[in-house]
């Protein structure tokens, strides 16, 4: 009983991991990936200089800025600078004849004047990749939540499967083949559990509200819209009186924002009906200030008389909970080393789904050694697994580059970036399929994405003003770290590369007799 | 603070490896014996709750007990990674992880 038991979340575990594995190693990269997305954007953003952190100066420019550009708009909003985020961004609904949402600028934190900076998504590409995958609302967000769910029920049977959790705890053996592998994946399985648990589980409590929508409508009594002005009441703002009214400055309602919540940061400033008689002023609380993720923490100001409304934030019982999972996703609250750390485990994350994928694999090739053709079945998998993993790792080295090559007054340019990306990934898929996944593939895809890697601070010292060593003697590690980071990338992909191939090597000499014979 | 939970989570858990059978045997050469199996689990045990708690009491609870899952995640990984190739060094750096830790602690 009990055995069969565990034969039966064997099967799950094998079968649910290679169906979702695809999927989810990609999802995992681009997530581990986006623990540094404000890095990622501003080694994107090149043009966006380097300056001292003063939020208050940077608000003062930002209404002078926004007085003058958008003074009609029903609504501003202002993303200060911090620690992360060199720019300053104002943002306001854009008129609706030009058919986006909003009009976004970045200015000179440190002079208020607009900057001419390249269209790029830069890391937020791959933070609404990994949980939306390009895919309109509510797809991705859907199947993406479905992968979630498809992670979490692979691992809970994957500890059930694994016997000896404890008495492996320690163990891995490198060089002996599968036993490695298989060592490998439980090692960084087991090793990083709270985090794989952790990471997986809140990725679904962050889109509780899509998912499990009943308690929702029970208790607001099918106006679940409600709930969102209970837990936000700040982001609704009244109507306005249509009579003009000088607005308060900024910079005195922050000392005001600041007296109020000692040393905390602001993510956003929000200004509703600025000019208008019933101007409100909303300053949002920077997410990093706490673990628990608790986005409508605000306070709200007259926008007229600079007089503190209310403050907001909900932070107690069933919201601080999830609250707590979002924030423990996010990572947001993480200085240095713990964003560091977080990155790490993602890898681990990744890692594990990758071991998985090529077990699943290895396992059933064993089989066909001798086989100069598989059955269908497995060349599919080892095709998927090769544009899976070195494909994708390839695609993100496209995107990176295009963001260096492409002309910076190309129109729509952003969207060519996400293009790019997509396009090598397809590439990156028909070379697969070409090769069939064999390793022969494996080490071309490696090693291109080595080269694309290497190339990229080179790139950065030719098409921008600000390449790897000027990025370091500036002190701008968030571009010196991209930088230094591809450059270590490509040294591993280049390793593997040359692993694989000598393992290819082996391989084929270990086949040349065996054809011979009858 | 980080270092010092990393560096007491590293000793803890490679006490907790020596006490099994296999790892001792790789790495000392002999298999332990029941006493010194039980005092290396309790050595290691009491490493691994000291750092937690003094995490927890340095940056409270929520973030304390963030860093602390962080740092022995990270110094279990560090352990198994050095285990196979460098066992003597893996071995040494448990030796020394103590005393940096006290010396770390007091300053």
């Amino acid at each position: 009983m009990r055995e069969s038991f565990r034969q039966a979340m064997a099967w799950l575990h094998t079968w649910l991991g290679l169906t979702f594995g695809w999927l989810l190693f990609a999802m995992f990269l681009t997530g581990t990936l986006s623990y540094f997305k404000e890095e990622i954007t501003h080694w994107a953003q090149p043009e966006v200089p380097v300056r001292a952190l003063d939020t208050r100066a940077a608000l003062e420019h930002a209404q002078a800025f926004m007085q003058g550009a958008a003074s009609g708009a029903s609504s501003w909003y202002i993303m200060p600078p911090n620690e992360r985020r060199s720019g300053l961004e104002v943002m306001w609904p854009a008129p609706s004849e030009q058919g986006r949402a909003f009009i976004s600028k970045q200015l000179d934190p440190a002079t208020g004047q607009l900057l001419f900076v390249r269209e790029t998504k830069g890391g937020d590409f791959f933070y609404r990749f990994h949980y939306e995958l390009e895919l309109s609302y509510p797809f991705g967000r859907w199947i993406a939540s479905l992968a979630a769910l498809a992670m979490l029920v692979t691992m809970i049977s994957g500890i059930i499967t694994h016997k000896k959790i404890f008495k492996e705890f320690f163990t891995f053996r490198p060089g002996k083949g599968q036993r490695s592998w298989l060592d490998g994946h439980n090692a960084v399985g087991v090793l990083a559990l709270p985090f794989h648990l952790m990471i997986t589980y809140s990725g679904l409590v962050i889109f509780m509200a899509m998912l499990l929508p009943a308690t929702l409508f029970t208790v607001y009594k099918g106006a679940p819209a409600k709930f969102y002005q209970d837990v936000f009441p700040n982001a609704f703002p009244a109507p306005a009186k249509g009579e003009q009214a000088p607005m308060a400055p900024l910079s005195r309602i922050y000392d005001q924002a600041m007296a109020q919540w000692p040393g905390a940061r602001f993510a956003r400033v929000e200004v509703q009906n600025p000019g208008d008689r019933a101007a409100r002023v909303v300053f949002y609380r920077h997410a990093g200030d706490r673990i628990a993720y608790l986005p409508g923490a605000s306070l709200a100001f007259d926008g007229v008389t600079g007089q503190l409304l209310g403050s907001s934030g909900v932070d107690e019982g069933a919201l601080l909970v999830g609250g707590g999972f979002y924030g423990l996703h996010m990572g947001q609250f993480a200085n240095t080393a713990e964003r560091w750390l977080y990155f790490i485990f993602g890898l681990g994350g990744t890692a594990m789904i990758g071991t998985g994928l090529v077990l699943w694999l290895s396992k059933r090739q064993l089989k066909y050694v001798r086989d100069p053709k598989p059955p269908i079945g497995l060349r599919w998998v080892a095709t998927l697994n090769l544009a899976s993993m070195a494909g994708l790792v390839l695609a993100v080295a496209g995107f990176f580059c295009a963001n260096r090559l492409l002309p910076l007054e190309l129109a729509g340019r952003e969207d060519w970036e996400v293009q790019i990306f997509f396009f090598t990934w397809l590439a990156a898929f028909l070379h697969a399929a070409l090769r069939q996944g064999q390793r022969r593939g494996w080490v071309e895809q490696l090693s291109l994405a080595a080269a694309q890697y290497a190339a990229l601070p080179v790139l950065g010292l030719l098409f921008t003003g600000r390449g790897l060593p000027r990025a370091i003697a500036e002190g701008d590690w968030a571009t010196a770290g991209v930088d230094l980071c591809a450059l270590l990338v490509a040294l591993l992909l280049a390793w593997l590369a040359r692993k694989v191939a000598s393992r290819a090597t082996v391989q084929a000499a270990a086949l040349r007799p065996a054809r011979v014979m009858p | 603070m980080m270092l010092l939970g990393a560096s007491l989570c590293y000793a803890g858990f490679s006490a907790l490896c020596l006490a099994m059978d296999r790892h001792h045997q790789d790495l000392l050469g002999a298999k332990p014996g029941r006493q010194r199996q039980w005092i290396l689990r309790w050595v290691g045990g009491v490493l691994l709750a000291l750092a937690l708690g003094l995490l927890i009491a340095k940056a409270g609870w929520a973030m304390g007990l963030v860093r602390g899952l962080a740092v022995a995640m990270a110094s279990a990984g560090v352990l198994v990674a050095l285990l196979p190739y460098w066992p003597r060094a893996a071995l040494a750096l448990a030796a020394g992880a103590v005393p940096a830790a006290l010396v770390a602690g007091v300053y």
